[in-house]
């Protein structure tokens, strides 16, 4: 066997260590129920809808990075949303919401948040025009 | 159903684009056979009749395609929005310097790019690739045919329904979409295009997306070389061409995605340069296996190892590239990605493009696995190959690490269609999950990159130089330490991992440098590697100063502490308020909002920076100035554009993030409005009045409108602003408000004053015009004569008859052919005050009707008519009337606790050593380019 066979040898069992400990990193997507079971301090990431019908809070003059609102998760709880951060631009168009975070005092607080927005391409849009 | 002849529409740019479509893909598919007969009869005469069609219908693939874009451009550029492409990415207001950014927004168009540069590389490998061009070209042609199909537009039947293959960029609107207003025959003029995304209405945007498919396309050609060696059983001589043209994969697509995180940080709002998100790994890939390609085409070019592990290089670069492709386009990262992208339902498609190519790349490298040719000698470990290949492994098992967390969608879905109960699996904290791993690998490559270059191929001479080898890389290595610990005092590491890393780029950039200077001396060749290997380590340099030292500035501890209970980590909270004219401290940091403007839609906003020491002393001072962009009607915010301040060693990094409520968007500005209350109070000229929270005193009353925001296209009919003074009752500052409104023929035009620090707004009463200005048939008018130049006085005022005007102007008057209209310029002198006045009241005779209009001098309350000619005498009547000033019990409308909206949500980041990062990138891009020119010299030559 040549020498750069076994380097290359150690090299890919390193990469699989590497694989193996990451592996720690990776979760699966929770509901709030689960979510507000989990050890203090592990973020995790919860998808949802956003409660269109309730109250949404951005009040920059009071704090510049707190946002809440209610998110309805997939099984259907809907539970109160912290987001540290400022109200994301065209936040009420959001269909779907990737939260980022763990809950604090019964709120779920996010750190980072995605957002889907519908595509801009919709049938709609020709309605819309057609009447003006 | 009848059919509609619709009205206005241009049918045959479609026709003959569906034409090119169709003659393109053909002729796509015929370049293939006879590229591929050409190289079956090689060696026969029948050959070069074969290569001759080949290149014939290349040619004629690529004038379709080139002639489609033409059309599809035209289209747009007429702003023909029958069509769905056109109506999806231009409107009536874009720009021509954006026309190719909308041209390359839709999936359609980047496929057209895509082959674009498959057809100007395709016409050089015809012109240029000697003896590899039929075998090559069968390749390249029949990716086209797969590109092609992309843009078909077939329908066919399928099972139940049908299926549909490409999508026709060419297509009419009121084909692809169905909406009730397609039953109108002339719904092309109610229609108008919806435009480009202002995010992408951007030089970036301009020119990332060629560059980017230019080193697609350049991908390929490896590929392609690759493919064709093995099918020709000739393992050897495709080294040289496949190497130029892998360096020049390697620096086109380089230069794309390096401009594509120069896009990021510039203009989008990402908070930096790279993310680890899914789309920007994806396209980071192929890249770094190009550039293990690279490395092992090097080595089998001078040994004859690695010959194989070559072609695998480039045949998964490829297939990864149209990996990439698919994961972007077909919306399966939707959940783990911030570039939005939607399906169009190509994705089939796009698995079977990738399929195909993985299939036939591996099927022909495994049929032939056994007679690729391999150098029977071991490398010695002394030798630079052996330290190249692994350092090209180190790249391929990096990539493999990121290309499987970027997957894990693809795996979710995978197994999602098997068992739906499945939980889908995600990275939780992808920054983390990457940096961890990716910083081993990034260790590794440095060092690499340092300890080859001094090595020689198979280890010539080793004996000779051995010594000097080591006595320049322990040199090297003692000095880095030194330096390590200089940038240590500037880089705030804490971790050893980084620390390792740090050091390790110090003496990749210590070693190459003295390679550079001192050995190749001049040698462009040699020293291309060396530029190239400086470049990435400062390039590890810049990353690991910019992600560590990187911090928001936009924090006030003290202030915001106690807001979030439980919140210890402060780093999280990037948002600051700054309230007009107030300055805040921030981290090292005064900043203070001046003031903003507009420029068009774009509202630019002014911020003050004093950088302030420990002991609060300043600096130094400057500004920033970050922007909006609110759309074309001004009904909502688009985009916010940061404004960054570059310095050598730093960066400061400045964003708009949020805006008060009713600035926004129209719906929250209502929501606002309505949710005032308002209170009517009735002041008296000098009088005090209390509200709840203030008292205010009416200090005078002026009959023009004060506020700045008055709109000075037109003049007012009737203008009225009340100038009070507002006092605080728990605080000493006093504002000034002059609300005021006005009347411009039936429009009452208001404006009202907004007292922020007080959170109060004072609006005048509408019935306020008319409390001040008694109706008409109240006001009883005095009949006067006078000539030119005569003076006639009324109550305390001198009247003087100055001229008469034959252009007159009045508010309510508008000219009409066969008019007799006059004004007689009219100054008033008031003999009490002073004060002197100009009206031009007119005199009108149309239709042998004769009426006049009035006019009115609000400051002294006198109001003049223009009533009679008489023609013998060339004497005017003049009618003027009185009416005496109310200056008591004027309503005004008072609202307390209004939102403020003199404030801006601010987020700054402070970015150190960011340019080490760019410069690096550039260098090693430079040396990529040198590589390569040298090589294409050396052809020549």
């Amino acid at each position: 066997m040549k020498k750069i066979h076994i380097f290359a040898g150690l090299l890919l069992i390193g990469a699989a260590v590497l694989l193996v400990l990451s592996s720690s990193d990776l979760g699966t997507y929770y509901t709030f129920s689960e979510a507000e079971l989990l050890e203090e301090g592990r973020n995790v990431k919860v998808i949802g809808l956003l409660s269109k019908d309730k109250e949404m809070v951005y009040n920059p003059e009071i704090d510049p990075n707190r946002f809440s609102f209610f998110m309805t998760d997939e099984e259907g709880e809907e539970r109160k949303v912290v987001l540290l951060s400022e109200k994301p631009q065209d936040f009420e168009m959001s269909e779907q919401l990737v939260l980022t975070g763990r809950f604090q005092d019964g709120e779920f607080v996010a750190r980072e948040m995605l957002m889907k927005c519908p595509s801009k391409y919709q049938d709609e849009e020709v309605f819309v025009r057609s009447e003006s | 159903m009848n059919e509609i002849q619709y009205i206005g529409e241009t049918l045959w740019p479609g026709q003959l684009g569906h034409l090119f479509i169709i003659i393109g893909f053909i002729a796509s598919i015929l370049a293939v056979i006879s590229y591929f007969f050409a190289e079956k009869n090689r060696t026969n005469k029948e050959g070069k009749p074969w290569l001759k069609t080949g290149n014939w219908a290349y040619g004629v693939h690529g004038i379709s395609i080139i002639g489609l874009m033409g059309i599809v451009f035209y289209v747009m550029l007429n702003r023909m929005y029958e069509y769905a492409y056109a109506f999806n990415h231009v409107s009536d207001d874009l720009p021509f310097k954006y026309m190719f950014s909308a041209f390359w927004e839709g999936q359609e168009g980047s496929f057209m790019l895509w082959m674009f540069w498959h057809i100007v590389l395709g016409g050089v490998l015809i012109w240029k690739a000697g003896t590899w061009k039929a075998p090559v070209m069968a390749v390249l042609s029949l990716i086209q045919v797969f590109l092609n199909s992309m843009i078909l537009g077939l329908y066919l039947p399928f099972g139940d329904g049908t299926s549909k293959i490409g999508i026709n960029p060419i297509v009419l609107l009121r084909d692809v979409q169905d909406a009730p207003i397609f039953a109108n025959a002339e719904y092309l003029e109610l229609i108008s295009g919806s435009g480009l995304n202002i995010l992408l209405q951007n030089y970036w945007m301009t020119i990332h997306p060629p560059t980017t498919f230019l080193g697609f396309a350049a991908c390929a050609i490896p590929f392609c070389y690759v493919v064709a060696a093995l099918w020709r059983k000739d393992y050897k001589s495709w080294l040289k061409p496949g190497l130029k043209w892998g360096l020049f994969a390697g620096f086109t697509l380089g230069t794309g995605i390096l401009m594509g995180s120069a896009w990021a940080y510039e203009a989008l709002t990402f908070g930096g340069y790279w993310a680890w998100d899914p789309v920007e790994n994806m396209s980071l890939v192929p890249w770094l296996i190009v550039i293990a390609g690279i490395h092992t085409n090097l080595i089998a070019k001078s040994t004859g190892h690695s010959i194989r592990a070559t072609m695998v290089f480039y045949i998964l670069s490829f297939c990864l590239l149209v990996y990439s492709t698919y994961l972007v386009r077909s919306g399966i990262l939707e959940d783990t990605s911030v570039h939005a992208f939607t399906e169009m339902g190509l994705e089939n498609q796009l698995v079977l493009f990738i399929l195909f190519f993985l299939g036939l790349g591996f099927f022909m490298f495994f049929k032939r696995y056994n007679q690729i040719p391999t150098n029977q000698s071991e490398e010695d470990w002394n030798s630079r190959e052996f330290w190249m290949f692994i350092g090209a492994m180190v790249i391929v098992i990096g990539s493999s690490l990121i290309t499987f967390s970027t997957s894990l969608p693809v795996f979710n879905a995978i197994i999602q269609y098997f068992d739906p109960l499945y939980p889908s699996k995600v990275v939780e904290d992808p920054i983390s999950h990457y940096n961890q791993h990716q910083l081993w690998v990034a260790l590794l490559m440095t060092v690499l990159a340092a300890i080859s270059v001094y090595m020689r191929y198979r280890g010539t001479n080793w004996k000779n130089y051995r010594q000097k080898f080591w006595i320049q890389t322990g040199t090297a290595a003692v000095l880095s330490v030194g330096l390590t610990y200089l940038a240590l005092l500037w880089i705030n590491a804490v971790a050893w991992q980084y620390i390792l890393l740090l050091y390790a780029s110090i003496f990749a950039f210590l070693v190459n440098m003295d390679y550079l200077i001192f050995r190749v001396k001049g040698n462009i060749k040699a020293s291309s590697s060396a530029i190239a290997h400086i470049g990435f380590a400062m390039m590890i340099f810049g990353i690991l100063a910019s992600g560590i030292n990187k911090s928001y500035i936009s924090s006030n501890v003290f202030a915001q502490s106690g807001l979030l209970n439980g919140m210890d980590d402060e780093d999280l909270l990037s948002n600051i308020v700054l309230i007009k004219g107030e300055p805040m401290f921030m981290r090292g940091y005064i900043a203070t909002y001046t003031g903003d403007h507009y420029d068009g839609i774009t509202r630019t906003f002014d911020i003050d920076f004093v950088k302030i020491d420990e002991d609060a002393k300043p600096l130094n001072e400057f500004s920033l100035s970050p922007n909006v962009q609110y759309d074309k009607q001004f009904t909502k915010i688009e985009a916010a554009n940061p404004d960054i301040r570059r310095r050598p060693l730093e960066d400061i990094f400045t964003r708009i993030a949020r805006l008060p409520a009713q600035q926004i968007d129209l719906e929250s500005a209502r929501q606002v409005e309505d949710s005032l209350q308002f209170n009517t109070f009735f002041l008296d000229l000098g009088d005090t009045t209390f509200t709840s929270n203030h008292f205010l005193v009416l200090d005078e009353i002026h009959h023009r409108i004060l506020h700045p925001d008055r709109d000075t296209t037109s003049e007012d009919d009737i203008a009225l602003s009340l100038k009070m003074r507002v006092h605080s009752l728990d605080r000493d500052t006093i504002y000034t408000a002059t609300p005021g409104i006005s009347l411009r023929g039936a429009f009452l035009f208001r404006y009202p004053e907004q007292i922020d620090p007080l959170n109060m707004r004072i609006q005048l009463s509408d019935t306020l015009i008319e409390a001040l200005f008694h109706s008409e048939t109240q006001l009883e008018f005095n009949d006067y004569e006078a000539g030119r130049g005569e003076v006639f006085q009324y109550n305390d005022f001198d009247i003087l008859f100055v001229d008469v005007n034959r252009e007159p102007w009045h508010p309510n008057y508008e000219p009409k052919d066969g008019d007799i209209a006059l004004s007689a310029i009219l100054e008033v002198n008031d003999r009490i005050s002073g004060e002197r006045y100009r009206t031009e009241p007119v005199y009108l005779i149309r239709d042998g009707l004769l009426t006049n209009y009035k006019t009115m001098v609000p400051e002294a309350g006198l109001h003049f008519r223009f009533s009679k000619i008489d023609p013998n005498t060339e004497k005017m009547t003049f009618q003027v009337a009185v009416q005496p000033m109310q200056t008591r019990n004027l309503p005004v409308k008072i609202a307390e606790n209004v939102p403020r909206s003199d404030f801006i949500v601010l987020e700054a980041i402070k970015f150190e050593g960011l340019n080490f990062f760019w410069l690096g990138g550039i260098i090693m891009l430079l040396g990529l380019l040198m590589a390569m020119i040298v090589r294409i010299r050396s052809k020549m030559n």
